[in-house]
């Protein structure tokens, strides 16, 4: 493949970008694929997941990892750049990426969005999951046309599936510029602990828990249904699923009728019936729930339980276990864990500078729309992790 | 004390006098044990073992219950064997129970292997006695204590994997022709058909009587393709005629209750205990569909875990059964399948 630069600025800087492609051609051939997508679905997915993996694909969202780390296109002509360029950026060199046992879409995001560094990947799949990063590599490679997109993948790709005492993973380390670990912190450090290249990039993704602040006025009926929307695509298996409702400035009384709105709320919005272990795991819950003294109630046929409570009582787990608290911003604050990622927000003025204030105190690393609480890019736990790619050459 | 205890066990049944046991039980547990009250603030008595307050198999690994009252004076912890990831489930045992549990299942096993005493052969490490909590694997194979002439634990677990002291069973074998032996399914599987198992130990063994009872599912079993009939075959071979596999299944959380499996394939419900399968969406009883198991019994003071909902899945079977037990007779189908979970995080 031969090289190929791309021009960006910003007020300070002027950036090229050097790939060993055509960025707009490999973002096009991605395009290219979501017309096939709309029209065909491997069954390792599911609806939800196969339309997100659609609009993921849009050429807008594909293209703003460079104008977010980089700046402003430029259509710069040869004869303007001599002289005019401040950094070069060119791909880090082959990357690594762990990928948990119960990954969802995390793995498939992560190869499209490496795939636009031009780094080589090698990606390893949990050897007891679904393998969905394999399932969308063997869908783009079965339907692109060739093109850069295409060879790309064919040629700078690698997925495999095994568990975590092969020894391929020390291969894996010890060949890799950057290693990115999805996992458990004890799957991290191990990871971690294994040869690698001096001064090499670690970029970790472990164990992250997230929840949603509301206040009163944002009850409508529509954010209840997005809220249940995002609880129930993952329950509490995802990182970025909330597994507790913040009800700020509410009262236990409206903590109790927010979870009946939402478990009546529910069948409307989840029409299929829990597995049966699921099913069975949520009258666990709400029992447990009930000793603790929650308030805990089931949806209809055991789908979901939600229990109204107070931050001070013991949190209780479960797939499909959603806590509801009233609290001050402050009791807020002080009950977020200490591994919380996402604040996922239904406020009146979330564009209000007194929430930067009380954020910057927390250890939280999205405050985004209720909505946008799954929503995975180029940062992500706190790191600029995609520009991480890339390794920066100063010109003067 | 239960006048229910005071019949065999499959003699017929008292069902209003089990249930009228069973509301006084669950009021008991209820004056004594916040927690459970706070499950089931507004019970009130039931009018059909269905309506009876249950508590969810998975509670006895998140909590330690513990039913307070003048009446019960707690013992030791039995705990039971946790899968990889999870917790053990711990079950406080008091003196009440453990001796109207030990008298149930004496009563049970002794109608399934004979009421005479002979060598018991356990499966398991004599260690395992002396820890502070007991496992569910000593406590299932302590129920055949009272049938037993001596006792002989024969694995050494102090070397990884465990392996069995045959010359503990040969002298065993050298005195005695008629015997029980107690394992974990896996474990009996494992030590007593495997290769490692000495020729002139195997060659002693032919003509004895051995009753073989074995706990624990068929998960690991599932997982080798070994079938029953394999199972019980292997075991079997060169014995006398008299000689029998007995598998029953059983809980922590129902200790003293076990359901062996009959000649016919079904288990069969002691007068002093229910079985009551329920449609896991609804919670509805079901009659004679597959659904979750839930297991009660008299038994239970210490805390409340008279009254259980399983993560198991049966199925009760109509009609009497070919073997002449009386009551209740159920399938047992399998643990509840469990799907993958998608998600980035633990829960």
């Amino acid at each position: 493949m031969s090289e190929h630069l791309h021009y960006f600025s910003t007020d300070m800087r002027r950036w090229a970008v050097t790939l060993p492609f055509d960025l707009d051609a490999v973002i096009g051939q991605w395009d290219q694929l979501r017309a096939v997508m709309v029209r065909h679905m491997p069954e390792a997915f599911n609806r939800d997941e196969w339309a997100y993996l659609i609009t993921f694909l849009d050429p807008h969202n594909l293209e703003r990892p460079f104008l977010q780390a980089f700046g402003r296109r430029e259509a710069l002509a040869e004869s303007s750049i001599n002289g005019s360029i401040d950094s070069l950026a060119r791909p880090r060199g082959p990357v690594a990426v762990w990928l948990p046992n119960n990954v969802s879409l995390l793995g498939p995001l992560m190869l499209v969005l490496v795939s636009l560094t031009g780094n080589r990947v090698r990606l390893k799949a949990g050897s007891q999951a679904e393998d969905l990063t394999g399932a969308l590599l063997d869908f783009a490679r079965a339907h692109l046309p060739s093109g850069p997109l295409a060879a790309f993948l064919d040629d700078c790709v690698q997925l495999e599936r095994f568990d975590r005492d092969d020894p391929r993973n020390r291969e894996m380390a010890k060949g890799a510029a950057v290693r990115v670990m999805f996992g458990s912190d004890e799957s991290i450090a191990a990871i971690d602990a294994l040869e690698h290249i001096p001064g090499g990039g670690a970029i970790a993704f472990s164990d992250r828990r997230s929840e949603v602040w509301m206040e009163t006025s944002q009850l409508h009926q529509d954010t209840l249904k997005i809220l249940i929307k995002v609880f129930a695509i993952y329950g509490r298996a995802g990182c970025t699923s909330p597994s507790r409702v913040v009800l700020l400035n509410g009262r236990r009384e409206e903590a109790v009728a927010l979870r009946d709105r939402l478990l009546e709320l529910w069948p409307y919005a989840v029409r299929n019936d829990m597995p049966i272990h699921v099913a069975s795991e949520n009258i666990m819950a709400r029992q447990w729930a009930a000793a603790l003294g929650w308030d805990a109630e089931l949806a209809p046929r055991n789908s979901v339980m939600v229990a109204a409570g107070t931050p001070g009582l013991s949190p209780v787990a479960g797939l499909m276990s959603l806590l509801v608290v009233p609290a001050t911003v402050e009791q807020a604050v002080q009950t977020l864990p200490a591994n919380i990622q996402t604040i996922g927000y239904a406020l009146e003025r979330p564009g209000d500078p007194r929430w930067l204030q009380i954020l910057a105190p927390t250890s939280a690393k999205r405050f985004v729309p209720l909505a946008q609480m799954h929503h995975f890019g180029p940062l992500w736990d706190g790191y600029d992790y995609w520009r991480q790619l890339f390794e920066i050459v100063e010109i003067a | 004390m239960s006048r229910l205890l005071d019949q065999p066990p499959f003699a017929p049944r008292d069902d209003a006098g089990f249930l009228a046991e069973m509301n006084l039980l669950s009021r008991f547990h209820l004056d004594g044990c916040l927690e459970y009250r706070r499950i089931w603030p507004d019970w009130s008595p039931a009018t059909d073992i269905a309506g009876l307050p249950f508590l969810h198999v998975g509670l006895f690994k998140r909590l330690l219950l513990r039913t307070t009252s003048d009446t019960v004076q707690h013992r030791r912890t039995l705990t039971s064997s946790a899968t990889t990831g999870s917790s053990p489930s711990q079950i406080v045992l008091d003196q009440k129970s453990s001796v109207l549990q030990a008298q149930s299942s004496l009563a049970i096993l002794r109608e399934m292997v004979g009421p005479e005493m002979r060598p018991l052969i356990v499966l398991d490490d004599a260690r395992s006695l002396h820890r502070r909590s007991v496992t569910a694997r000593v406590a299932a194979a302590m129920s055949l204590k009272p049938l037993a002439s001596e006792i002989h634990f024969v694995l050494d677990e102090s070397v990884q994997p465990p392996i069995v002291r045959w010359d503990a069973v040969r002298e065993i074998l050298l005195h005695h022709n008629d015997l029980l032996v107690y394992g974990f399914t896996s474990i009996l599987w494992q030590s007593w058909t495997s290769g490692q198992f000495p020729a002139e130990v195997r060659g002693l063994l032919a003509g004895k009587r051995i009753h073989f009872v074995h706990s624990g599912g068929w998960k690991k079993l599932e997982s080798l393709s070994v079938t029953r009939e394999t199972f019980d075959a292997r075991l079997l071979e060169g014995l006398s005629d008299g000689s029998h596999v007995v598998d029953y299944y059983g809980l922590v959380e129902q200790v003293g209750i076990i359901y062996p499996l009959c000649e016919h394939g079904y288990r069969h419900v002691p007068r002093w205990a229910g079985i009551v399968v329920r449609d896991p969406w609804t919670m509805e009883p079901l009659a004679n569909t597959e659904g979750l198991l839930q297991s009660m019994n008299v038994l239970a003071y210490g805390a409340p875990y008279h009254n259980v909902l399983t993560e198991d899945l049966g199925r009760l079977v109509p009609g009497e059964c070919s073997c002449g037990r009386a009551g209740r007779r159920f399938e047992l189908l399998g643990r509840a399948p469990q799907v993958e979970v998608r998600g980035c995080a633990n829960v």
